[in-house]
């Protein structure tokens, strides 16, 4: 079955996709931090018996696993999907996931706090990620009783997630508006309305791809509906500033813009060997391309689920034995050269 | 301007130092200054999401600024959490710790988030939980000392129970009767047991 990130996206927008996170906890456990080994292995059994039933909520397949049963590289391709993050990936207790078979939905036991609930989808989505997250939030809250405060809410083990327990989070391509000279200034201003832009594969210079991620900051004293109508307008927002800087390029320099697209194309499609960086930042003048029309492919294609399969966990898991770096790289360029979509010249 | 330190990632943390009247500014990226020693506000820098440190920064700011450092062993009842841990890991360890360190933290809490209360959704089941224990009471005394003889009350099943005596014990906090409160912790971790009991023999 396909993975959600590598289903096509929207056409001719910079949003890639979209995310919601629930933050709960069960009343009759103290946060995670503060359980005995015993209690952490007995809350994740409980949970993952009394939730078995979850597909039935709509129909989709699920599978339980325990986070110990799971082989490090594993967990490492788990966070490169975004799938779990590093904190739950490095729990020593008993915890456990329930994950979806196409990795929309993912529910961590026993992490940070007792019961994440994550939903991710292609394109400016966040709304409906959230109503999912909702539907499943309910169902759990039937059987399990959360820890609920009538000032403070849901109660969460960070009182920065505490109130609705929501991060909202849309992800966005700006590879123009990330190189100017301003942009630092202009995440700060952003941080004014109540949002947090960051870079998903890293800081400043070294976020390889230019994927950035525009997430919530409080969580306390305003509506989930608020808080996604905040995070919505600050990522169409940056996708408006990154077109209109795409289309002045494109408009001043058209024949610089088109080689360079053009020419990572060429690289991704017949190098026999490519680093992360490489790789990442080639794919990104092609989500580029794809994006204002320079490049067309042929039918539908995620650019971003190629950026997902070259991480060195997930390339690793498929290579079903060790690599070493230049095998790597080789495997890399193996990877996109099967996979690069075709393009009309 | 580039970080004054590895000289290569942009600079976004300006640090000033007055010491003794003599300013000294550093401008460094936020990746060196994870590794530069500038105090408790270093804790800024560490872990996956800055604002969650940020509470940390600031508590410890104002444990140094106006002496708070002794309520650092003020330690919640039910998982022993103690001022000092949550300020260094700016986590708590248990529901009942929102109540205990509210008095201590409420203000933190409320600038940092930009409020005191929370509007969005509530639990579905809530409603009919609250509902029930009404039904034994009437709503006006809940929590009232005098009901805790009152026979509806040993009527009610265990979870109920604890229910009622947990926000009985969070009013006793936020009147600051350690004793009455420490009563009411001891009732309810007997009932604890009993439901935990209950629970093993289904």
């Amino acid at each position: 079955m396909a993975k959600w990130y590598e289903m096509p996206g929207e056409p001719a927008s910079n949003v890639i996709y979209s995310r919601i996170r629930l933050a709960r906890n069960w009343r009759d456990y103290p946060f995670p931090e503060k359980m005995t080994a015993e209690q952490c292995k007995e809350l994740v059994d409980r949970l993952g018996a009394g939730l078995r039933g979850i597909g039935a909520l709509d129909g989709t397949k699920y599978r339980f696993a325990w986070l110990d049963g799971m082989a490090e590289l594993e967990k490492t391709a788990l966070i490169e999907r975004r799938a779990i993050n590093r904190s739950f990936s490095k729990k020593k207790e008993a915890a456990g996931l329930i994950l979806s078979e196409d990795e929309r939905v993912s529910i961590a036991l026993n992490g940070d706090d007792h019961i994440r609930i994550q939903i991710m989808e292609k394109g400016l989505n966040p709304l409906s990620c959230y109503e999912r997250a909702d539907a499943l939030d309910d169902y759990i809250s039937d059987r399990f009783a959360y820890s609920f405060d009538e000032k403070y809410g849901y109660l969460t083990a960070f009182p920065t997630n505490v109130g609705t327990g929501l991060r909202a989070s849309v992800i966005v391509h700006l590879p123009f508006l990330s190189r100017r000279k301003n942009f630092p200034s202009l995440v700060a201003d952003m941080g004014r309305f109540g949002t947090l832009i960051r870079g998903v594969y890293g800081e400043g210079g070294e976020n390889f791809g230019s994927l950035y991620q525009v997430s919530n900051q409080k969580t306390l004293g305003q509506t989930e509906q608020e808080i996604i109508e905040i995070v919505k307008k600050t990522a169409v927002e940056l996708d408006n500033q990154e077109r209109r800087l795409q289309k002045e390029a494109q408009e001043a320099r058209p024949l610089a813009h088109a080689d360079e697209v053009y020419k990572s194309y060429g690289i991704l499609k017949y190098a026999r060997r490519l680093t992360r960086k490489d790789a990442m930042e080639f794919l990104s003048h092609v989500m580029t391309g794809v994006v204002n029309g320079i490049l067309k492919t042929d039918g539908a294609c995620s650019i971003y689920g190629l950026m997902v399969g070259i991480q060195p966990a997930n390339l690793l898991s498929m290579a079903e034995k060790p690599l070493n770096k230049e095998e790597l790289d080789a495997a890399r360029a193996d990877f996109l050269r099967a996979r690069l979509p075709k393009i009309r010249q | 301007m580039l970080c004054e330190h590895c000289k290569t990632r942009e600079a976004t943390v300006k640090y000033v130092e007055v010491i003794n009247g003599v300013k000294t500014e550093h401008n460094l990226c936020s990746h060196c200054a994870r590794s530069v020693d500038i105090g408790q506000y270093s804790a800024l820098f560490e872990g996956e999401f800055p604002l969650g440190r940020l509470l940390a920064g600031l508590l410890g700011m104002q444990n140094a600024e106006s002496g708070t450092a002794r309520y650092d062993s003020v330690a919640c009842p039910n998982c022993h959490t103690t001022y000092k841990e949550f300020v260094q890991n700016s986590r708590f360890g248990c529901p009942d710790c929102y109540s205990v360190f509210d008095p201590l933290i409420g203000e933190n809490i409320k600038k940092l988030q930009g409020s005191e209360r929370h509007v969005g959704k509530r639990p579905k089941n809530l409603q009919g939980q609250a509902d029930e224990v009404g039904k034994g009471h009437g709503t006006a005394g809940f929590g009232s000392e005098a009901e805790n003889e009152a026979e509806g009350f040993q009527k009610l099943d265990a979870k109920e129970r604890v229910l009622i005596l947990q926000a009985r014990l969070k009013e006793a906090l936020r009147r600051e009767d350690y004793e009455q409160a420490a009563a009411l912790r001891d009732e309810m971790r007997g009932l604890k047991e009993e439901i935990k009991q209950d629970g093993e023999m289904v």
